[in-house]
């Protein structure tokens, strides 16, 4: 009886996919198989998207005539499918069934199964052992009535499954009944045994199936047996690691707005985006490990305000009604974590979101996340050396190694490769930038004639600076095409001129320059740290100027916060203060190059088909 | 009222800043002016718009605005002449080279690091051979010819500064004499020393003025006690009353624990948006703004619930997210439009099992803070030992006046009128005017509930079984139809946690929206249109006239299937309340959101 099934199992298990056998199952018709495959996947790239639409209408009361429930209905239109779907979830649910149980108690997860079981010799089987697992269902396959395999699906992790019907207590009407109604996508909990197929593919042979939540959409496809999609499952299977490269186009799911605007579907179908999401996570636990290491206190500040400062940007506005006030949501944290370090709180930080009313491009998203921290005593030149341990550290311990591999120059390019060995290269702005562009740029910087030589300087190398043309953006173009450009790996550039700083403190001995630094990897700013400006009356001036550049058509220039210099004449003590931009840093450890690749839920723009209003729905 | 209340409050302490002075801190100041100026109040706060928009150049003119309230003109006078006498005191330093705003110090110990390290020393008696530097606000100082005490706070706690005229560098004593004040930020440093009347100090032989203060401190032994001005000017709440500073400590330990707690059961946390096309998750008035690339309305997130939901659907089984989330509500001791909460969602888990989790982490946190289970909250103690009382909301409900719900079926009217009677109250209160307006027995349930249980929970009690119509996201009960598989925690009186079996069937999920939507704008068009009406009750149409949307793309995740899954919300500030005995939200949001002061 058990031989007969084993013989069973294995005649079928070539129907599996089976990665161990990708290489002899494959012979003769390799480039045609894919080149099907491919062309499949553009016809249900097309039959998804046409399904996307007619879903909105489906939503809306059924004026479609029935239609007989197929068996396997994969070549339906998906809007038929749906409607099978809701067709078969309403009878059930009129037997008196609830499709949608509350509890299954799962007894163990997937990754728990194989590492338990793995062990198990080809063709052993563990018939006294019960086990619960539970998953979504990816791909379905049977041979017969009696026999279906599926392959199950949780964290991140793959077990087959092989039902046959000699294992349970139905008979075997009942038996191919319950399993032509699993469609892909289910999810399902099963109890059954532990067991290993002659070919050493690790199963589960259930004795009771049943779907707890029912998937009612077709799910694009997993295809299985070509030699690109084994590589491409293997590699999902939890052998990216931060630091490798990724390539979006070889997922299975690839259309980006599909992919940003579901993105349940894209952490279902590619598996290295769940792996993206856990490094964006392991980024954020490491700052805050090696942060609270060296005695910082996380504190939550506000992220309405009733000014936004602490930064230079176009605020998002809202309105209290019943206070009847206006708001800004912060743009920055720094103000008010300067303010409670002035209150005694030596070391703080904040890891949060910021929001800023701007366009949305490969970098840019109105709300992204930063660390901020505040360290009372310390200058620019301790917070380089932190900067420098903090990501050399995260790095180390997120790869292995110093260097992380990024297709700078888009996928179909070579990666470069970025060395995080510290220390980092150290980079003098206005001393660099006349050493590389071959200027000399009048010391006072705040005057007519600096304004007047930069305004030259950029006609000359022919770099756009839109108006206002104030001496701060000038210097800001100019570095960013001469500097920025040099600054592959990582690169401080520092001793930014007061004009550009307002809230840096002045250099101790470069006049005109402040204690001032940005960390900049693959040509785009990381962090952003400098001494800080403690002197109330010379922090009064600075926004005094800030005031004359806003009048001038600058509506980045920060606004003065009286209750910030109040602080000030308080007292501030000497500190070093430092910002990072978290989006942008996993960007980088994880090889993406837009930043919607690292947010879960992006923003994106609407969509022409609008969310139906619920008032109107309710109709 | 408001206004009144804070009257109240701030008048009493008010009049004992007139009439006690410290001696020890007025007179070694050396500054006259010093002794009135602990009455001066800082006029210039954060909400007060006015102010924060005046120019630079006309700023200390603007600091000037007196507080008609109190009508104390002449403080500000000498608040800005010891400014004054301050900025001198800066330019006189640098024009000696020094530089009043430092660059840095090299701190070697913390005050709390010399405490515990030389504690053992006995009186008089001084370790000569260490070397320690310290930096920190100078609180207080007394002076005796030769000999200077000052008194140095850090993050960590105080320590004396023994400052001999001898010991001292060159003429480091008469600079000290001269230049340093109550407030200002120094580094010294010298070997350790307990004074003859045992107290463990810094013998300084060095030292210098890291950051000059312009303005002095409130009073020391009195602190400050104006509320109003404890919330608006956080950090002079926290050079005052270091206690404070404290909350804060024990909120971020909190925070801490909860992380730890949700990391060790493996949880992954996440971030969700705060700014979304619809607001949805709960039932509240959002904040809206615009954006102006995409050309469109956003709504600042009530919740975090359906999109963490998403995550389960999209195969992250164990998350969570601390988060802020911002209501457009009024302000009150229990609410701050931006608050934190955190939110997890357990795949195949029910709402059974999420009362173990918020024993564990409430426990977890409990113990780390106090070391104990038994606390005190205002007065009451609170028995935090698992596990709690868990009671169905129908029989909370019975046990407390009688009343049996399910007797009634679908007859509102009937459950209304008992309701009623029961409460005792007339038909013109507002709350009879309320309970009228239910349109469904279980909002009558809710209503009954809210009033005559919620005061009286004092110790941890788990709510269960919500009726369905006041629960648009949780699953129906396996067993009672008409309830859901929700509970509330309770304590103190107040809802610290929400959770339920979640909801995964997308048809029903629908329908429960749709008809949540269809509530809100039957309500919205009760109290709109005749204009006739008094200003009361325009406030009201004025508090429904936002707009609820169904999140369309929530439910079509839902239709891909969501794994049996249970979730639970939490709100940190209340946790930290309960935690820190703190009486009012604002005691733990370290700058909470006021009205506009006049």
């Amino acid at each position: 009886m058990e031989e007969d099934k084993v013989d069973v199992a294995n005649k079928v298990a070539e129907l599996a996919v089976d990665s161990s056998d990708s290489a002899t199952g494959e012979t003769i018709s390799k480039n045609a198989l894919k080149k099907e495959a491919k062309k499949k996947k553009l016809e249900e790239e097309r039959l998804r998207k046409e399904e996307e639409k007619k879903k909105k209408a489906a939503a809306k009361p059924k004026e479609q005539a029935q239609k007989p429930l197929a068996g396997d209905d994969e070549d339906l239109d998906p809007t038929q499918y749906f409607e099978n779907r809701i067709k078969s979830l309403a009878s059930v649910k009129a037997a008196g069934v609830n499709p949608y149980p509350h509890k299954f108690d799962v007894k163990m997860t997937i990754s728990e199964y194989i590492e338990q079981y793995q062990s198990l010799s080809d063709g052993e089987h563990l018939k006294d052992v019960k086990v619960k697992l539970s998953g979504r269902v990816m791909n379905k396959r049977s041979s017969s009535l009696k026999l279906y395999f599926y392959d199950l699906y949780g964290g991140g992790v793959k077990v087959q499954v092989m039902a046959d019907a000699r294992d349970y207590d139905l008979d075997e009407a009942e038996f191919s009944r319950l399993h032509s109604g699993v469609k892909r996508g289910d999810i399902v909990g099963i109890c059954g045994y532990p067991g290993k197929s002659k070919r050493g593919e690790l199963s589960i042979f259930p004795k009771s199936f049943l779907v707890l939540s029912p998937c009612l959409h077709m799910m694009p496809r997993q295809k299985a047996g070509t030699a690109t999609e084994n590589a491409s499952a293997k590699k999902s299977e939890g052998v990216w690691i931060p630091g490798m490269t990724r390539n979006p186009e070889t997922y299975v799911l690839k259309d980006q707005e599909t992919r940003y605007r579901q993105r349940y579907l894209d952490l279902m179908l590619n598996n290295e985006v769940r792996q993206i999401f856990k490094t964006r996570s392991r980024i954020i636990s490491y700052i805050r490990r090696f942060l609270d290491n060296l005695d910082f206190l996380e504190v939550e500040t506000p992220m309405m305000n009733m000014i936004a400062g602490g930064a230079a940007a176009k605020p998002f506005v809202t309105y209290h009604n019943e206070l009847n006030m206006k708001l800004f949501m912060r743009i920055a944290p720094e103000l008010y974590l300067k303010e409670l370090v002035v209150g005694g709180l030596d070391r703080v930080y904040e890891i949060g979101k910021q929001f800023r009313n701007e366009g949305i491009d490969l970098t840019h998203n109105p709300e992204f996340t930063t660390c901020e921290f505040y360290m009372a005593f310390a200058d620019y030149n301790d917070l380089m050396e932190i900067t420098e341990q903090m990501l050399s550290g995260m790095v180390k311990e997120l790869t292995g190694g110093y260097k992380v591999k990024y297709h700078a120059n888009g996928v179909d390019k070579d990666p470069i490769e970025i060395d995080f060995t510290p220390p980092f290269r150290r980079l003098e702005m206005i001393q660099g930038l006349e050493t590389m562009a071959n200027l000399d740029i009048p010391k006072d910087l705040s005057s007519d004639a600096a304004n007047k030589y930069l305004v030259d300087a950029c006609a000359k190398f022919d770099v756009k600076c839109p108006p206002p043309q104030t001496t701060a953006r000038l210097l800001d173009k100019l570095v960013g095409h001469f500097l920025e450009e040099t600054c592959v790996n990582p690169t401080f550039i520092i001793n930014h001129p007061e004009i550009m700083s307002p809230l840096a403190k002045w250099h101790r001995s470069k006049p005109g320059l402040t204690e001032r630094f940005e960390l900049f990897v693959n040509k785009r700013e990381v962090c952003n740290a400098y001494t800080e400006l403690n002197d109330p009356v010379v922090q009064r001036e600075r926004f005094a100027e800030q005031l004359k550049d806003r009048q001038s058509g600058d509506d980045e220039a920060m606004p003065l916060d009286e209750t910030f210099c109040t602080a000030l004449e308080y007292g501030l003590p000497p500190t070093g203060g430092w910002g990072l931009g978290i989006d942008r840093l996993t960007m980088l450890f994880t090889d993406s190059q837009n930043i919607k690749e690292v947010l879960l839920f992006p923003a994106m723009k609407p969509q022409d088909d609008l969310p139906v209003k619920a008032n109107e729905a309710a109709q | 009222m408001d206004a009144v209340r804070l009257w109240r409050a701030t008048s009493g302490p008010f009049r004992l800043l007139m009439f006690h002075s410290a001696p020890s801190w007025s007179a070694s100041t050396g500054v006259a002016a010093l002794r009135t100026a602990r009455t001066s109040r800082d006029a210039r706060i954060r909400c007060c718009s006015s102010n924060v928009a005046a120019p630079a150049s006309a700023a200390p003119a603007a600091s000037g605005a007196p507080d008609r309230r109190r009508g104390k003109s002449a403080s500000t006078s000498d608040r800005d002449s010891i400014r004054a006498i301050r900025l001198k005191k800066v330019e006189e330093l640098r024009s000696k080279g020094h530089e009043p705003y430092a660059y840095k110090w090299d701190r070697s110990h913390t005050t709390q690091h010399i405490q515990d390290l030389y504690s053992y020393l006995g009186n008089g008696e001084e370790c000569k051979e260490v070397f320690v530097s310290i930096s920190g606000r100078v609180v207080a100082r007394r002076q005796f010819g030769k000999l200077a005490f000052l008194t140095l706070r850090d993050d960590s706690g105080i320590i004396q500064l023994y400052c001999e005229k001898e010991s001292l560098q060159d003429d480091q004593f008469e600079h000290l004499k001269a230049f340093v004040d109550v407030g200002d930020i120094v580094g010294a440093s010298g070997s350790i020393k307990k004074t003859e009347k045992g107290e463990l100090s810094i013998h300084v032989k060095s030292f210098a003025i890291l950051t000059k203060s312009l303005l002095p401190l409130p009073d020391k032994y009195h602190g400050l006690t104006d509320i109003d001005k404890r919330y608006r000017q956080r950090y002079i709440d926290m050079i005052a009353n270091p206690e404070v500073a404290n909350v804060f400590r024990v909120r971020a330990k909190i925070v801490s624990e909860v992380r730890k707690t949700m990391e060790s059961l493996g949880f992954i946390e996440v971030e969700t948006p705060v700014l979304q096309g619809a607001a949805g998750g709960a039932e509240a008035r959002p904040f809206v703004t615009y954006h102006n690339s995409l050309g469109r309305d956003l709504f600042l997130r009530i919740a975090t619930e359906l999109h963490l939901k998403r995550m389960l659907v999209g195969g992250l089984e164990k998350i969570y997210e601390i988060g802020r989330i911002f209501r457009n509500e009024g302000i009150s001791t229990r609410h701050n439009p931006e608050f934190t909460t955190i939110e997890l969602y357990e795949a195949y888990s029910d709402y059974q099992s999420m009362m173990n989790m918020a024993e564990e982490i409430v426990t977890r946190c409990a113990q780390v803070i106090h070391g104990k289970l038994n606390i005190e909250y205002q007065g009451t103690e609170i028995c935090l030992e698992r596990p709690w009382r868990r009671e169905t909301m129908h029989n909370l409900v019975k046990e407390h006046t009688g009343i049996n719900f399910t007797d009634f079926g679908d007859d509102v009217e009937a459950a209304k009128e008992a309701a009623i009677k029961a409460l005792g109250i007339g038909s013109e209160d507002k709350d009879s005017l309320f309970i009228q307006t239910c349109p469904s027995v279980g909002h009558v349930l809710n209503e009954v509930f809210e009033l005559v249980v919620e005061p009286n929970l004092v110790q941890p009690t788990f709510v269960l079984d919500y009726p369905v119509e006041i629960s648009p996201l949780a699953k129906p009960h396996r067993r009672h139809s008409g309830l859901t598989e929700r509970f509330e925690l309770f304590i103190c009186g107040r809802e610290l946690a929400n959770a339920f079996s979640e909801l995964t069937d997308p048809m029903d999920q629908r329908a429960r929206l749709e008809e949540q939507v269809k509530q809100h704008n039957e309500k919205r068009a009760a109290i709109n249109p005749p204009k006739d009406l008094s200003e009361e009750k325009e406030k009201d149409a004025d508090d429904d006239a936002y707009e609820v949307t169904l999140d369309e793309d929530f439910i079509t995740s839902l239709e891909y299937g969501m794994p049996p899954a249970s979730g639970m919300g939490l709100g940190i500030d209340r946790l930290v309340m309960l935690l820190t005995n703190s009486a009012s939200i604002r005691d733990v949001i370290a700058f909470p959101v006021l009205k506009i002061q006049q």
